[in-house]
């Protein structure tokens, strides 16, 4: 047998095929409810508790009529399935690309299909929640819903380590260079102007001979790591000692660490070993902390 | 034919026929079927084993509507099947339905036919039957003039055009009793002349008057083996024998070179086999698969077995309506309703509904033993079906 295929003509030929299609009574009331109500209905078969979203007028199980059975179901509902249509023809009711997902409506056990926006192309998954946004204009068919769309999320609070979640060991820090911008504006913060920070005549005939940085300065450095690290978000602080071992000079680079040190379960805080140190790994201050990690918030 | 075990016809089922039936889509318009045929039989579906669907590709723009139709024809969860051989599907539905039980294989088989013809394409799934580079182009759909022009030709117009209308005002006067049929039009045998002028002309003189409607509605037949049939039914339509006979899909393939049709061929076929020496005598009823009034009068020919002018006769002399010695399409026939995928089973359907005398309103008054129905389709495509009082 020759599969030589030289002299073998290909004859090019069309056929249009156009067709329309019967919603009939049952698919009819579901667009009606739409247009008029924007309301989503479906049929349930009371025998199988099952209920019918697009909605069919008899149960393949039992094959009694439902036809009559109507009920509401959310305009939200889950996606259990998804694609994403990349090719494009004159047909389609959006310009491609566009997520066409399989949507259970809240209320119903069958999914419908429809077209999901609102979401990354990449970041679509089953499992999202979706609500559906009716359109503007009707046109009695599917797309009087106009596209589902995500649900929108409660913002959610964040929210540091709690008590049952803080470990011996657990250590964060927070680490600054300070200026001499920092120093003035702390002078007026606090209302210390005292000269061997601001004067640098002054400050020469010191024993430091040179303007340093209030000692609070770098001391309020481990604010944002107890109260936006460790424990975070949230926490309390009970009380912050002190001592003072090296100056900080303008333009030094501190690091403020906070480490988990002891459990207190009769009173759920914590307590915290506190080092700051400079670019040159000298200890600037040590000290503790006593504080009371954040407890989760109520929905 | 050799049968493994008889099968009895013992439901009937058909929704209403209409040009569209907006109110159902297809699996609700099924259901009506199944339902009404369930009930006919006296049975549920949880004592149907197997069920036969069928379609017309393209007709309906569905494909593999079985699947989606398993709403309306109860099909879950049984054996199943789809099967389409064109015009003649309904009356295959028939054929497999007895074979799946005459084999043993099935004890109750329910055949679904169905039709939504708005919805699809018909011309579309016709034209596409020819040979693509031969034939496509000559192939046109359902409408063809040939067989006005041929028997005008033989018998000259003005009787030709009488036969034609006399045959289907007869038919109309049949649907008028028929409360499924489609055309329901009220035709009096006085407006023949002025409705073979009026009437738009189709193709020649093919006119509208003349030609099959375009129906939507759904059929439902229920077969039973010989015992289970004589325990449900007081009187089944027994399936005798049936034959199909297919040929070339495009017309005048040969030409103008005589040729046996495939209606005289199964005809002949089946009647010899059957030992039917006089099949206008031990036939009682037929039912005609006639998708136009002009196709009907030349295929009594056919069918027959007749010569000359015989057929011309039987239509001019009143033999063929529901009252006459040889009752044609009591049921109004395939110019009244003509829901494709159904018209063929409707035809042995209602061949049935005679036998069983269940045919309500255009119940024929003579007694009927035996009872012929025809299935057409393609260019000259035959099943023809025989059915019995007595178990064969």
């Amino acid at each position: 047998m020759t599969t030589a295929k030289d002299n073998c003509f290909t004859v090019e030929g069309k056929l249009a095929l156009p067709y329309q299609y019967f919603a009939g009574s049952t698919g009819s009331r579901f667009l009606i409810s739409l247009r008029d109500e924007k309301k989503i209905k479906g049929l349930e078969c009371k025998k199988c508790k099952k209920v019918f979203v697009p909605p069919r007028s008899t149960c393949e199980v039992c094959f009694e009529d439902i036809s009559q059975n109507w009920v509401e179901v959310k305009n939200s509902g889950v996606v259990t399935g998804f694609t994403i249509v990349r090719y494009e023809e004159p047909h389609q009711p959006v310009k491609p690309p566009y997520i066409l997902g399989l949507i259970k409506l809240d209320g119903a056990d069958t999914p419908i299909t429809h077209i999901i926006k609102g979401v990354p192309l990449t970041k679509m998954k089953t499992g999202l929640k979706v609500q559906a946004v009716f359109a503007k204009n009707t046109t009695a068919t599917i797309l009087d819903i106009d596209h589902f769309k995500p649900m929108a999320e409660k913002p959610k609070m964040e929210m540091g380590y709690t008590y049952d979640e803080l470990e011996i060991g657990m250590s964060a820090s927070f680490t600054k260079t300070i200026s001499e911008t920092d120093v003035y504006l702390f002078a007026g913060i606090s209302g210390d102007f005292n000269p061997m920070h601001l004067n640098e005549e002054f400050a020469k005939r010191t024993p430091f001979g040179t303007r340093i940085a209030h000692g609070a300065l770098p001391q309020s450095l481990i604010a944002p790591v107890l109260g936006m690290k460790l424990p975070g978000l949230g926490t309390v602080a009970l009380e912050i000692t002190v001592r003072f071992k090296a100056p900080t000079y303008f333009g030094d680079t501190i690091t403020a660490v906070g480490e988990v040190v002891e459990k207190l379960e009769k009173r759920r805080w914590v307590r915290m070993a506190l080092r700051w140190t400079n670019q040159k790994d000298e200890l600037v201050a040590e000290g503790t902390a006593l504080v009371m990690p954040p407890v989760p918030l109520p929905e | 034919m050799k049968k493994n075990r008889n099968v009895g016809i013992i439901g009937v089922g058909q929704s209403v026929y209409s040009s569209h039936r907006e109110e159902v889509n297809q699996p609700e318009m099924i259901h009506e079927a199944v339902v009404a045929a369930l009930k006919h039989a006296g049975i549920t579906m949880a004592d149907v084993d197997c069920v036969v669907h069928g379609n017309m590709e393209l007709f309906e723009m569905v494909h593999q509507p079985d699947l989606w139709h398993t709403l309306g024809s109860g099909t879950l969860g049984k054996e199943s099947l789809r099967v389409t051989t064109g015009g003649t599907t309904g009356a295959t539905l028939v054929g497999v339905a007895d074979y799946l039980v005459s084999s043993g294989l099935h004890d109750i088989v329910l055949a679904v036919g169905f039709e939504k013809l708005q919805e699809g394409h018909t011309t579309g799934g016709i034209t596409n039957m020819a040979d693509p580079l031969w034939a496509r182009q000559l192939q046109t759909g359902a409408l063809t003039g040939m067989t006005a022009a041929d028997v005008i030709n033989e018998f000259g117009e003005e009787r030709a055009k009488k036969a034609s209308m006399k045959y289907r005002i007869i038919m109309d006067k049949h649907a008028m009793k028929n409360k499924h049929a489609h055309r329901r039009l009220g035709l009096e045998f006085d407006q023949a002349d002025d409705l073979a002028k009026s009437s738009p002309a189709l193709v020649g003189e093919l006119r509208m008057i003349h030609m099959c409607s375009q129906s939507d509605g759904a059929c439902a037949m229920i077969f039973a083996s010989e015992e289970k049939a004589k325990a449900l039914c007081k009187q089944p339509a027994w399936v005798k024998d049936h034959i199909t006979v297919h040929r070339e899909e495009s017309f005048c393939i040969f030409g103008d070179a005589p040729y046996m049709t495939s209606h005289r061929y199964a005809a002949l076929t089946l009647f010899e086999r059957n030992g039917i020496k006089n099949p206008r005598k031990e036939i009682d009823m037929f039912e005609m698969y006639d998708p136009s009034s002009w196709w009907g009068l030349d295929w009594l020919r056919e069918f027959l077995l007749l010569e000359g002018d015989a057929h011309l006769k039987m239509v001019e002399n009143d033999e063929i309506t529901i009252d006459g010695s040889f009752p044609v399409n009591p049921s109004g026939g395939v110019t009244a309703s003509n829901p494709i995928g159904a018209t063929a089973m409707v035809r042995v359907a209602e061949a049935a509904l005679q036998i069983m005398g269940d045919a309500g309103d255009h119940q024929v008054k003579k007694k009927v033993n035996q009872a012929l129905a025809s299935g057409f389709g393609g260019t000259m495509w035959t099943v023809l079906v025989l059915l019995t009082r007595e178990a064969p």
